[in-house]
């Protein structure tokens, strides 16, 4: 399973952006196998879903990408360097939006900038044009609680932006919204990551939105988790909503149901 | 337009409607004791009239102003004593919240300064302070202490796991944690807090005045109950409840300011001043 893993993802041209060989991670000095053996390159600019159950590693393999927990064995690299712990070039966006009440909109949005030093005039006009691309260019001094889950989401998008990372890991971003608004911001999100020219790790638990959004998706079983087979996506991006009902999409929700296996 | 009017016209209608019954029922308690008193059943001695406290409030305020001395003095005492325990308090709980062995030493401390009743330090605290301001001071300082340190430790203490890993993420030190995310987290306990602190330094500054001082409203209250003057005594204990709306609205005040994000009208207001601000900074 693994060499065939290794086989395609080898079979990417050009240079990578994130290394990984024989990753993993456990917990509960090895009780628990979060992570077993990951193997996979990421070329720039491409965008890759996780997809499997609870328990696969999804999460825990973007943990370590993001450098917010320490890998137990392997390789892992972004853009040449070992992985120690959270950078500049990584960012990260959860399935709470977990903004600050406190501040407006643009003011969380600065959050990033605030942390790594002084924020400039730059850095100002640059967050106000982040919530203007996604969408919120009359909400820029409104407070969380005055935002609807949805926008609240377009907020925290707009915050992992201007931290200036070219590598984008997404939480279930979207997992907390209703249906339309998920596949509105899917589609939306498709269009930003393709402006900015980021590369994306995408985790959900849903084949279809897996499919829809990557050009690779990472198919993710559990007990120990690991990624059991690593499927192409053969559309151009950005796709209409459209494609889903067409029959060779169909067929690689199919093929990847197929891997997933019974409990699925 | 005309439906905005009419919206307000409708608030302020039914805010007056709510507020009818209170004084009709007011009134009404007002009425019967005056006349209770008046008919005998009461001996005015014990309980004085509502028209004879008037009269007294009357004199104290208008004719004499005898009040108005004694009324800065309770109120400097108060709020200098809050000051200094309300200091000390958060210092303390900054402290502890940063450093565990701080706490587990100074928490001790705190809780049996707590179960101690804190009026019976009194005979000590004049003991140690005098008959003046000083002893008045520092008896609401201790017993304003408790509960702003406790409420701003539990803030202080809260944790939210996500918003945590989202600063991680974004590269936030330790420092820049505590002082972006949990200081302004802990904000609305830390108030609530100094708002039960602000009323226990004035139950401070006047149970001392009533042990052993010159001047202060519990002096007033305490003279005029001796010479069996009830209503001037009722009135002096109604400036009392005077000072601590003053005290109380003031802290209010505050913690709508500086607690904004709680409440849709003073977001309203804050978002407006940030946008002003953005527009003046970036128009330069």
């Amino acid at each position: 399973m693994n060499a065939s893993v290794q086989a395609q993802a080898n079979g990417a041209a050009g240079k990578s952006v994130i290394n990984a060989k024989g990753l993993s991670k456990t917990f509960g000095g090895g009780a628990v196998v979060a992570l077993n053996d990951a193997n996979f390159e990421i070329r720039p600019g491409s965008f890759v879903s996780l997809v499997g159950p609870s328990g696969c590693g999804k999460s825990t393999l973007l943990r370590l990408i993001a450098g917010l927990i320490d890998r137990t064995n392997g390789e892992l690299a972004v853009h040449g360097r070992d992985v120690t712990g959270p950078r500049t070039d990584v960012g990260m966006m959860f399935q709470k939006a977990t903004l600050l009440e406190w501040r407006t909109a643009v003011e969380n949005v600065l959050l990033p900038t605030e942390m790594a030093g002084t924020v400039t005039k730059a850095d100002r006009k640059n967050a106000a044009d982040l919530l203007r691309m996604v969408g919120l260019k009359d909400f820029l001094f409104a407070f969380p609680s005055q935002l609807s889950g949805g926008m609240q989401q377009r907020v925290a998008l707009a915050r992992l932006l201007q931290t200036g990372a070219d590598v984008l890991l997404l939480d279930e971003p979207f997992g907390a919204l209703d249906e339309f608004t998920r596949e509105r911001l899917n589609v939306e999100l498709m269009r930003i990551v393709g402006e900015v020219k980021a590369t994306t790790l995408f985790v959900t638990h849903n084949i279809a939105e897996a499919i829809f959004l990557a050009d690779q998706v990472f198919v993710m079983t559990p007990r120990p988790g690991q990624i059991a087979s690593i499927v192409d996506v053969p559309f151009e991006r950005p796709r209409p909503l459209s494609i889903q009902t067409s029959p060779e999409f169909n067929t690689l929700v199919a093929q990847v149901r197929d891997i997933l296996g019974e409990d699925h | 337009m005309s439906d905005f009017t009419s919206t307000t016209d409708t608030r302020f209608d039914s805010r007056l409607f709510r507020i009818v019954p209170h004084l009709i029922l007011f009134a009404l308690i007002l009425v019967i004791w005056e006349a209770a008193v008046r008919l005998g059943f009461i001996t005015s001695i014990i309980i004085p009239r509502p028209t004879a406290i008037m009269g007294a409030i009357a004199e104290l305020y208008f004719v004499k102003g005898t009040i108005y001395h004694h009324f800065f003095i309770t109120l400097t005492e108060a709020v200098v004593g809050f000051l200094i325990g309300a200091s000390v308090a958060v210092s303390l709980a900054v402290c502890s919240a940063l450093s565990d062995p701080f706490k587990r030493y100074v928490s001790p401390y705190a809780i049996v300064l707590n179960v101690t009743p804190g009026i019976a330090l009194t005979p000590i605290i004049i003991a140690w302070f005098g008959y003046g301001m000083g002893s008045k001071i520092a008896l609401a300082a201790v017993l304003c202490f408790f509960p702003i340190f406790v409420n701003t430790l539990t803030g202080l203490l809260q944790r939210d796991e996500d918003r945590e890993e989202l600063f991680r993420s974004v590269g936030a030190s330790n420092a820049q944690i505590f002082r972006k995310l949990r200081v302004p987290a802990a904000l609305p306990l830390l108030f609530a807090g100094m708002k039960i602190g602000l009323t226990t330094a004035l139950i401070g500054a006047v149970v001392a005045e009533f042990s052993q001082a010159t001047e202060g409203v519990g002096v007033l209250m305490s003279r005029f109950s001796f010479q069996l003057d009830m209503a001037s005594s009722l009135a002096t204990l109604l400036s009392m409840t005077l000072i601590g709306l003053i005290l109380f609205y003031s802290m209010e005040f505050l913690d709508d300011r500086i607690v904004f994000w709680r409440r849709e009208t003073r977001r309203a207001a804050a978002s407006r001043a940030k946008a002003r601000a953005w527009n003046a900074r970036m128009g330069q």
